[in-house]
């Protein structure tokens, strides 16, 4: 653990010493700004829908799908092409203990980059207005969650290649596929089933099965139906925190193989 | 402190580390020499814990194992890959901290250290600048320095002078040899001159097997008398005399010490003889000479260099550039090695025994003559290396070369 954060540390330091960083942060905190002025005035002083469309809406979703991915390519693969790869790996912390501090710092990162609708939120009050707090808080922990499933897996697209945009990329294309999962998974299905049909099957038994599956894998569900609200419910903190786990796990193994291919 | 027994390494098919094995004790300083691709990297690269070996019967680093006990042999070492990999956005004394860090070092004892290491070194003025804006030389130093910080028992530096000046080649040459007598090194180069000032002891490596290993006079005395002659070296004599060239080669021949007499070309009225044998024979064949009253006009010990032998080694050239006629031998024992490279180096790793093997053929021909190359030949006729050395319960891995039984058939048959 003491290994996890002294790279974590290190790789805060890395990042708030590169001028990118800061222009993300500049490019993300004026957007996000225009888009909640944009939402106050569209919902005529609204607290409640304003907040709900700053922290929530689509605009959120995207921000949600190209930081972590902006963040994250460069985490490993960056560091194969300066060669420090190596020494990390041969310093005396194991490889978990890697991939966990730079997923920690990256995280660590977003986290302070949504801490903006806090301020919003914080704002408002200030002035008068009633924000939902418990559903201000629930949606900043919520989308911690999400920002560290997304940034696991900008990671593990991070150690399949030496060019940071290319992982970058494959890991945009990785969350918006999750996204759209459920939407691509119904549509193929709406195809599919009436030719079910003539075979005799149960329909009605089929589309239940796969969108009993498909529903559990709807991260934007999981989300809405908890943390939106307010609710911190434990079933989906798991949810996320499994999966996280998960790509973490691959990530590691990933790196590990890339030392028997040399 | 450091224990290779056995060690292979695979890239897929391309073997890059075959059967190498060998011992570096505590307090020694090791140059590992070999041409690009000869597999020393990958050899530090196992030492280090970066990559695993396909196979290894014993890997220990200061007292570990370094496959299952990785992280105490990482504590232990301080390793400097060719690269000198470093974070070009953090300050030196950043860096220092941060390698401080990932060892556990304690705050106080982090803060004596790195100014003692940057002193150390030489970049202690350096040390609040951005890594990134440092000239190659200076890289190098901190490299050094940052993997000096947790005062490792063994030091495993890969090219340490690569892409340097010579100026600061030999600075950091000079700095290794005062860490030497405070850590095990081992160290690599391709380059003759700085394992020669630095590392009392050389191995030499080629294509992933140990074709030498011993300091640089062992070397040079072992591996020297592959041609004409032991000692390490030969003597040239050139003289007039009334007599026939062959009868005044039968008096040399008659001297003490002297192994090989071989008649060189005719200059005028001189007469030219290449005398091999053991050690500095000048004085006795000027004795001989005047006794005879024969006119010298030369009487030279020529001694290989490492050089030569490394360069032999490698690409199987006999005499060294010296003799003016290298260029035939090397190009035909090139083209000889190349047909049969594996089986040519195979066996050759026991380097105290391969000058008993060698005399078998120890016909004096003419120098230089295109074919007469011994190449690294020799050294594979070594009758331990395929025998009794090695377990034979495990499955040996001889590459499916038409030439390897051949070796096997030689005097290492009986094994």
């Amino acid at each position: 653990m003491t290994g996890a954060l002294v790279v974590a540390r290190r790789e805060l330091t890395g990042l708030f010493m590169a001028p990118f960083t800061w222009i993300v942060l500049l490019v993300v905190l004026l957007l996000n700004g225009l888009l909640f002025n944009t939402f106050l005035i569209s919902s005529s002083g609204n607290v409640s829908a304003t907040l709900e469309g700053s922290m929530t809406g689509l605009g959120f979703w995207v921000w949600m799908v190209f930081l972590p991915a902006l963040l994250a390519m460069r985490l490993i693969a960056e560091e194969s092409r300066n060669g420090t790869l190596e020494y990390l790996l041969t310093a005396p912390v194991g490889d978990f203990a890697v991939v966990f501090g730079k997923f920690l710092a990256a995280t660590a990162f977003l986290g302070l980059v949504w801490t903006s609708a806090l301020v919003y939120a914080g704002t408002l009050h200030w002035v008068g207005g009633a924000p939902d707090w418990p559903a201000v808080i629930g949606t900043w922990i919520g989308t911690l969650l999400v920002s560290g499933l997304f940034v696991s897996i900008g990671m593990l697209a991070s150690t399949f290649t030496a060019t940071p945009l290319l992982a970058a990329f494959l890991s945009m294309v990785a969350c918006v596929l999750w996204l759209f999962l459920p939407w691509m998974v119904m549509r193929g299905l709406s195809y599919v089933l009436p030719f079910l049909a003539d075979t005799g099957a149960k329909q009605e038994l089929i589309a239940q099965k796969v969108t009993g599956v498909v529903a559990s894998m709807d991260a934007v569900r999981h989300f809405q139906r908890s943390f939106q609200l307010g609710v911190l419910d434990t079933a989906e903190v798991v949810f996320f925190v499994t999966w996280t786990g998960l790509f973490l796990f691959l990530t590691a193994r990933s790196l590990e193989a890339r030392r028997w291919r040399g | 402190m450091i224990e290779v027994a056995h060690l292979t390494r695979r890239y897929g098919s391309a073997t890059a580390v075959d059967d190498l094995s060998f011992q570096v004790a505590k307090g020694e300083v090791v140059g590992f020499l070999g041409p690009n691709g000869a597999g020393k990297t990958t050899t530090m690269r196992i030492l280090a814990g970066y990559l695993p070996a396909t196979r290894a019967e014993r890997l220990v680093v200061a007292g570990h194992d370094v496959l299952r006990d990785s992280m105490e042999v990482r504590k232990a070492i301080g390793y400097l890959p060719e690269s000198v990999p470093l974070y070009p956005e953090l300050r030196v004394e950043e860096m220092m901290r941060f390698q401080g860090r990932l060892h556990r070092m304690s705050r106080q004892d982090l803060r004596t250290r790195i100014g003692e290491v940057l002193e150390r070194v030489g970049v202690l003025d350096r040390r609040k600048q951005l890594v990134g804006t440092l000239s190659r030389g200076l890289k190098q130093r901190v490299g050094l320095a940052v993997a000096l910080l947790p005062n490792p028992e063994v030091l495993i530096l890969d090219e340490p002078t690569s892409g340097l000046d010579p100026i600061q080649r030999g600075q950091v040459r000079k700095l290794i040899t005062e860490l030497s007598s405070e850590h095990t090194v081992l160290l690599s180069s391709h380059i003759l001159a700085e394992i020669e000032s630095m590392a009392p002891r050389v191995i030499i490596i080629h294509e992933g097997q140990k074709v030498a290993d011993g300091s640089q006079a062992e070397i040079v005395q072992a591996l020297g008398a592959g041609e004409a002659g032991g000692g390490g070296g030969h003597v040239l004599v050139e003289a007039a005399a009334p007599a026939e060239p062959e009868a005044m080669a039968k008096m040399i021949e008659t001297l003490d010490g002297v192994e090989t007499v071989s008649v060189g070309a005719r200059v005028g009225i001189h007469h030219t003889f290449r005398v091999g044998g053991q050690g500095d024979l000048r004085e006795d064949i000027g004795a001989l000479a005047m006794t005879q009253g024969w006119a010298l006009r030369e009487l030279t010990w020529k001694r290989p260099t490492l050089e030569q032998i490394f360069t032999r080694l490698v690409i199987g050239d006999v005499t060294g550039s010296e003799e003016g006629d290298a260029a035939a031998p090397s190009s035909a024992s090139a083209s000889a090695s190349a047909a049969g490279p594996a089986a040519s180096i195979s066996g050759a790793s026991g380097l105290e025994i391969s000058g008993e093997s060698s005399p078998g053929e120890a016909e004096p021909l003419p120098l230089g003559t295109p074919g007469t190359a011994k190449s690294k030949t020799i050294y594979s006729l070594n009758p331990f290396d395929r025998g009794a050395s090695r377990d034979l319960s495990k499955p040996v891995t001889v590459d499916p070369d038409p030439a390897a039984p051949i070796d096997l058939e030689g005097p290492g048959g009986d094994a």
